[in-house]
């Protein structure tokens, strides 16, 4: 089952579009939607909670359309908002239990999972301080044990490490790749693109309101191209490679080459073996999410 | 090394257990409404003005019993009309006043400012319901803090009395339900206001200060308007929102304590039921346009 199927989505406000004919299925996992500020993460994942209706497009959450069970949705998801979400007059325990009842658990099951989750999440000894006096980092941990508490099937991550110390950072993608081993679904929004590669399987590139690249981040990462290091003439193996309708980008003994057609290995083994020259190194070449991101959208691996 | 054994991570269980739903919800911020405006489980200053305007409320219906005994014991049967339930409205409204005023943007305030809204419509709850459940926690401790005052003095005065505690019960039957629709008169027109004010002002002082102002301004402004000698300046009694539960009151108990406005520009005393339910309708609109487009 997908975890989420968007289809032709479009949402404005007033004329600004946030989204812009946003087609997506994404399957369950750990799934990174990454974008520059005001790339239209934050709309995307208010869109799939039903708390913003789009203008346009059809959405499904677990299996169920958006439209017409919104509350169904919602029963099975949580949600960690990025900006301020918590009452500073009440105590950790009291809040976190409180969103469970919120979620529909009795009172008792409320008050149990607030303090499991409150534990899971490094705050047991903290739970009845008042929230107006815990740190950003505590702050943080809140939100997520909010959003987890009930037991949801996915959940919402809006930049849940924003605003946290190098430590708390580490802390809370280990928190967030700890989800996937419970066995609830993450979407994970973020503008830091290390904090995808550390955490998820799966990642949307959202730019502007578009999707850039949706698709597994090992294929993300690789492009389908090779790298290799010459010894000897490098002007007259690139010569020979791109008569044979290879693209050949040179950089001093350093060549980076694709071949759409047939095999890329066998060309420069037969292109070193015309040209007389040896290598020193050979590899698929390989490329970071952040350089994805960059790439124009023709050279899409996805 | 120590032969404690010490557990490090619990790990997470999935909950399979029942799920109560929407109503669920709606009761826990129901439930969570009385906390937050009793200052329970909150630090003890979040206390302190309710429950000091709970405990007026309460002794002023101690001295009403007490003076009844008095008058009772001491005089007998030439004691003269003391003030009665009718009259402890007077008295206890001035005192809920300020109560409406710390209560609905208490409820309503913080979860809009601190950004708890999201975690609400994030829940298998519509903003219908969470607004529901917030004007239902602000009726039942509004009511309470007319009706429990009142409860206490009647079974005072059932005591107290020299009819005997069965007789003076039988002999006022109509409290019953006098004071509740009365209680109920006064919740609908303040709280329809003090709402609205909450719903349109981001800080809860301002926003008390808004409801307190705007009601007594209101009066003022219709004591004015209605002495205007222009066509149609009568209609302008209607903007003494702040009298018409008192209207309504001396209505019920068929006793006339003063003049108000309404009166004295020619209408009837029920004519101040129908304009406090355009008041509460009017408020509805108002807060629901505000609330329909959050957060």
């Amino acid at each position: 089952m997908a975890l989420l199927k968007v289809e032709h989505l479009t949402h404005r406000y007033g004329d600004v579009t946030a989204l812009e004919d946003v087609t997506l299925e994404v399957p369950e996992g750990r799934v990174g939607l990454v974008g520059a500020n005001g790339a239209g993460k934050t709309t995307l994942l208010r869109i799939l909670l039903g708390m913003l209706h789009p203008e346009q497009g059809a959405i499904e959450v677990l299996g169920m359309p958006m439209t017409r069970e919104p509350l169904e949705v919602r029963s099975r998801v949580g949600y960690m908002p990025e900006g301020a979400c918590l009452p500073k007059d009440q105590t950790a325990a009291d809040f976190v239990g409180y969103a469970a009842e919120l979620a529909g658990l009795p009172v008792r099951a409320a008050r149990r999972r607030a303090s499991e989750i409150l534990f899971l999440v490094g705050l047991h000894e903290e739970r009845f301080r008042f929230l107006g006096d815990f740190s950003t980092g505590m702050v943080q941990r809140v939100k997520l044990a909010q959003a987890i508490v009930h037991d949801p099937e996915l959940v919402l991550l809006d930049e849940p490490a924003s605003g946290l110390d190098p430590e708390g950072r580490e802390d809370m993608l280990l928190l967030i790749n700890r989800l996937g081993e419970f066995g609830i679904s993450v979407l994970f929004s973020t503008h830091i693109i290390s904090d995808i590669e550390e955490t998820c399987d799966w990642v949307v590139m959202l730019d502007a309101g578009k999707v850039l690249r949706a698709g597994p981040l090992g294929r993300l990462e690789v492009r389908d191209s090779i790298t290799l290091e010459v010894l000897g003439d490098v002007a007259g193996l690139v010569a020979w490679l791109s008569d044979r309708g290879a693209s050949v980008t040179a950089q001093g003994q350093v060549l980076d080459v694709s071949h759409t057609d047939g095999d890329t290995f066998d060309l420069v083994r037969d292109g070193l073996a015309a040209t007389e020259s040896g290598i020193v190194r050979l590899g698929v070449a390989s490329t970071s999410l952040e350089e994805a991101f960059f790439l124009p959208a023709e050279e899409n691996p996805s | 090394m120590s032969n404690r054994a010490v557990i490090v991570d619990r790990g997470y269980r999935s909950y399979d257990e029942e799920r109560l739903g929407r109503r669920g919800a709606m009761r826990a911020i129901v439930k969570e409404g009385f906390r937050r405006v009793l200052g329970l489980r909150r630090k003890a200053r979040r206390k302190l003005f309710p429950w000091s305007l709970i405990g007026i409320s309460a002794a002023i219906a101690f001295i009403f019993v007490g003076l009844h005994w008095v008058a009772g014991v001491a005089l007998g049967p030439s004691a003269p009309d003391l003030p009665g339930y009718g009259e402890y409205f007077d008295l206890n409204s001035g005192i809920a006043i300020l109560f409406i005023a710390f209560a609905a943007p208490a409820l309503l305030v913080p979860d809009r400012v601190e950004g708890v809204l999201n975690i609400y419509l994030s829940r298998p709850l519509r903003m219908v319901d969470y607004l529901a459940a917030k004007i239902a926690a602000l009726a039942i401790l509004v009511l309470s803090f007319y009706l429990v005052p009142q409860i206490l003095m009647h079974l005072g005065l059932s005591v107290v009395s020299t009819e005997g505690f069965l007789s003076y019960m039988g002999a006022n039957l109509d409290i019953l339900w006098k004071v509740p629709v009365v209680a109920l008169a006064y919740f609908t027109a303040h709280a329809a206001v003090a709402v609205t004010a909450a719903a349109l002002i981001p800080r809860e002082g301002f926003a008390a200060g808004a409801f307190f102002g705007g009601i007594f301004i209101l009066n003022g402004v219709a004591e004015l308007l209605t002495q205007l000698d222009v066509a149609g300046a009568k209609y302008a009694a209607f903007l003494a929102i702040e009298e018409y539960p008192r209207v309504i009151r001396d209505w019920i108990f068929d006793i006339d304590t003063v003049d108000y406005l309404v009166e004295q520009s020619g209408f009837e005393q029920w004519t101040a039921v129908p304009a406090t339910v355009a008041v509460a309708l009017l408020a509805t609109t108002v807060v629901w346009a505000r609330y329909r487009r959050l957060p």
